[in-house]
């Protein structure tokens, strides 16, 4: 069914991308963004919300993925529930984001609260309040999903947030959603789950990121990078440094997902979701400089199998190479990443890093280990 | 040799042809149906609605409606190819295959080759197959491609040509000009793919940096600009039966006498190993789609990478034996890894978007059962029982001995 929504906004329709919107500062602005201004709309249009609008409810949303996806589609007009345990507050104002968006936003958005694990109530206060379509942007294991399920029987859609960590290693990169997936991999969960989609009658979309990056990342991914470049110290990569790997904006990801929405070619369909370009390990150090305006870093390789880190992780990424083709979802979907690396990296900087915020403090304590041998790896 | 079926999510392609060697140019019929739905946009999603009333928009088309009335194109149009073809090297099998599959859809070739039909260059693969083309009803003509003029002279008027030859504007240009002077309307050209500057962000895609001063690039500039309908075609390896310059082959050499497999680096190296026939069906669909084609660049390439270590482990795989690879560094053992080994010492990783967004066309090239039709080829004609001096390996292998001072 085609979905018939108006995007409200205040500025004139010859302004591509409003200002208002400023949670997506830094966006590259191009006529084939989720938001097309016709020109013929009248100034200060109403938002009506034709009957498309929708009761949507996420599991999860205030971390990382859900925080932009929440806002795209209150935007879009629809009534969006976070289902959190309340440990974190269910709306907190973005860098970047104006006063007047932020209290929109954290006017409209709903809470139900709970612990997704309790599947009794899951299950209870699902049916209770009734939902359209339910995104799933936190579950990891099958049972969780299967309450929601059951409290949802007329559920016009689930969209879940898996992982390209599914897939079988290969030989032959990239991964395409044809691809062997691994049935002992450390995301076994997430496959069990789409297994478990594709079971029940259900109408299920899943979207298969790989790693992802933006502002509020708490995944140390560029974090990692950024720590190291502000310290000055150079960046130890992991035996030579030519391992390819794949990162995706947050944004991009987020108006993936809202992409999908109502999408009859989404259903029961399965789409790799990240950026355009892969990049190696010693490339993502130095674009990662690049984006947080630091010289050019010094780069350190080492055998990791040489040292004994404990417990600790001595570089963020799998020594391996690790990449998809997204080009279903763009053939498909007609979505693509408008974020490249270097401008999705400097995104993620200026809004985050850049202004003194991270998750995790930083731990030299492996570098430390890596660069007091004598020995290093000459490649 | 099997036809290659081009068939993507977004056109179907019903092949009514066989590239059996005693059909005779008459009886191929030009029936290709081509059923294409409208290219993959999703539906507009943004629909204004003014406060008096509510109009739907009927611009963004239904998928349902769409795929009901898909818009198909019959391409029943013969069309007189000129190949001019390399006599040697890697790319000299392109010309072979995109003969043969142009010949099984109907359409007529004239494949030249550069030099003389009696040259010792043409008892090597594929010229010594070059019957097959005859066979198909292709014509075979030796020459210079400066004189590209009289060696085709009095011949009928051709639709298109490939240069498979030229590396640079000098070699290409006769041809070029030639050809817009007789009225050539599809102008194409094997570039490479070796042209794109190294990047740190893989894969090559169509519109990356190319190296301005690279003999490939001037020509493709020329064509540019002196042809309406033009595209240029960026290869990378090649496998396939008929292949004029070592590929598996070195690998297979190896495996099979027990010998290591040397891999210069870390072996994480990313190239493009297609079969050749991704690259003949990726041409072909082009001069059947010459305005999708028009004006573009395509990567001739298959969609999938391998690294160094994985091709060798797919070649053993393919010969059901054991393989040990041994990496070393070049600069350490003294060597130059372009002689001691038949792929760059980098990544070198395109792929083919433009061929599939544009031409919706799709690869075809599976390295594990390629391989193994490589091989049994291979053992065939007797070439894992052949004598061979591996001075180079011996070399590397001996300075891996000496303890390397860190």
């Amino acid at each position: 069914m085609a979905s018939m929504v108006v995007v409200q906004h205040k500025q004139p329709s010859s302004v591509i991308f409003s200002s208002s919107l400023s949670d997506f500062n830094g966006a590259k602005l191009t006529a084939s963004v989720q938001y097309k201004r016709k020109l013929w709309q009248p100034k200060g249009a109403l938002r009506i919300t034709a009957s498309s609008a929708k009761k949507i409810l996420i599991m999860g949303g205030t971390r990382f993925i859900g925080i932009f996806l929440s806002r795209l589609l209150v935007q879009e007009g629809h009534q969006v529930t976070l289902f959190t345990r309340g440990k974190a507050p269910i709306a907190q104002q973005l860098p970047g984001e104006s006063d007047t968006d932020f209290a929109d936003f954290s006017s409209k958005i709903l809470h139900l609260k709970g612990d997704r694990k309790d599947f009794e109530f899951v299950k209870s206060s699902l049916s209770a309040e009734g939902f359209d379509v339910v995104y799933d942007i936190n579950g990891r294991e099958a049972n969780e999903v299967e309450p929601i399920l059951d409290a949802l029987p007329n559920l016009e859609q689930y969209i879940y947030c898996s992982s390209a960590g599914v897939y079988l290693k290969t030989d032959t990169p990239p991964h395409f959603e044809i691809d062997a997936v691994d049935p002992k991999s450390r995301h076994k969960g997430k496959l069990e789950t789409e297994s478990l989609l594709a079971s029940r009658d259900v109408n299920w979309t899943s979207l298969r990121p790989v790693y992802i990056y933006g502002p509020l990342n708490y995944n140390p991914v560029e974090e990692w990078f950024f720590h190291r470049l502000k310290a000055g110290r150079p960046i130890p990569v992991p035996n030579s440094g030519i391992q390819v790997t794949q990162l995706g904006h947050v944004k991009d990801l987020a108006k993936a997902f809202v992409k999908v929405l109502g999408n009859e070619k989404a259903s029961k369909e399965v789409f790799n979701i990240s950026g355009e370009k892969y990049v190696t390990f010693a490339g993502l150090a130095k674009a990662c400089a690049k984006a947080g305006g630091f010289p050019e870093p010094e780069i350190v390789h080492y055998n990791p199998k040489e040292f004994d880190f404990g417990k600790k992780k001595p570089f963020p990424f799998r020594d391996q190479h690790f990449f998809t083709s997204i080009e279903k979802a763009k053939s498909v979907l007609g979505w693509k990443p408008e974020f490249d690396l270097v401008e999705g990296l400097a995104d993620s900087y200026n809004l985050d890093f850049g202004r003194g915020t991270f998750r995790k403090e930083a731990d030299f304590s492996t570098d430390d280990i890596i660069l007091g041998k004598s020995l290093v790896l000459q490649t | 040799m099997a036809t290659a079926v081009a068939s993507s999510s977004s056109s179907l392609f019903f092949f009514f042809s066989s590239l059996s060697s005693s059909s005779s140019p008459s009886s191929s019929s030009l029936s290709r149906l081509t059923l294409s739905s409208p290219s993959h946009h999703s539906l507009s999603s943004s629909l204004s609605i003014s406060p008096s009333f509510i109009s739907l928009s009927t611009k963004a088309p239904k998928r349902t409606a769409s795929s009901l009335f898909p818009s198909f194109t019959v391409k029943a149009e013969k069309k007189n190819v000129l190949i001019v073809n390399t006599n040697s090297g890697g790319h000299a099998v392109i010309g072979f295959y995109f003969a043969k599959e142009l010949l099984g859809s109907g359409h007529n070739v004239t494949i030249l080759t550069v030099g003389e039909e009696g040259s010792d260059k043409m008892k090597k693969p594929p010229f010594n197959r070059f019957s097959e083309i005859v066979s198909g009803g292709g014509k075979t003509v030796w020459g210079e491609p400066a004189d590209i003029g009289k060696v085709l002279e009095g011949a009928a008027a051709f639709d298109v040509v490939l240069d498979n030859n030229g590396k640079d504007l000098d070699a290409v240009r006769p041809v070029a000009d030639w050809a817009k002077s007789s009225g050539v309307k599809q102008f194409y050209f094997i570039s490479s793919a070796g042209i794109y500057k190294p990047t740190d962000e893989p894969p090559h895609v169509e519109g990356d940096t190319v190296k301005a001063d690279a003999g490939h690039v001037g020509v493709e500039k020329y064509i540019s600009e002196i042809f309406d309908n033009w595209a240029s075609f960026r290869p990378q390896y090649m496998i396939g039966s008929g292949n004029n310059k070592d590929c598996e082959e070195w690998f297979f050499d190896r495996i099979v006498r027990g010998r290591p497999v040397l891999i210069p680096g870390s072996g994480m190296q990313l190239t493009n190993i297609s079969h050749v026939k991704d690259l003949s069906s990726m041409l072909t669909l082009a001069v059947e789609k010459s305005e999708a084609a028009s004006g573009k660049i395509f990567n001739c390439v298959s969609d999938r990478a391998v690294t160094l270590d994985g091709i060798a482990k797919l070649c053993a795989q393919a010969a059901g034996l054991p393989v040990e690879i041994v990496h070393y560094d070049p600069k350490a053992v003294g060597i130059d890894a372009k002689k001691a080994f038949p792929f760059r010492n980098m990544h070198f990783y395109s792929e083919p978007r433009a061929a599939k967004e544009l031409l919706g066309w799709s690869s075809t090239t599976n390295l594990t059962v390629d391989l193994k039709e490589r091989f049994d080829e291979y053992v065939k004609i007797g070439r894992d029982k052949k004598q061979i001096q591996f001075d180079l390996d011996d070399k590397i292998l001996a300075a891996l001995k000496v303890p390397v001072a860190v």
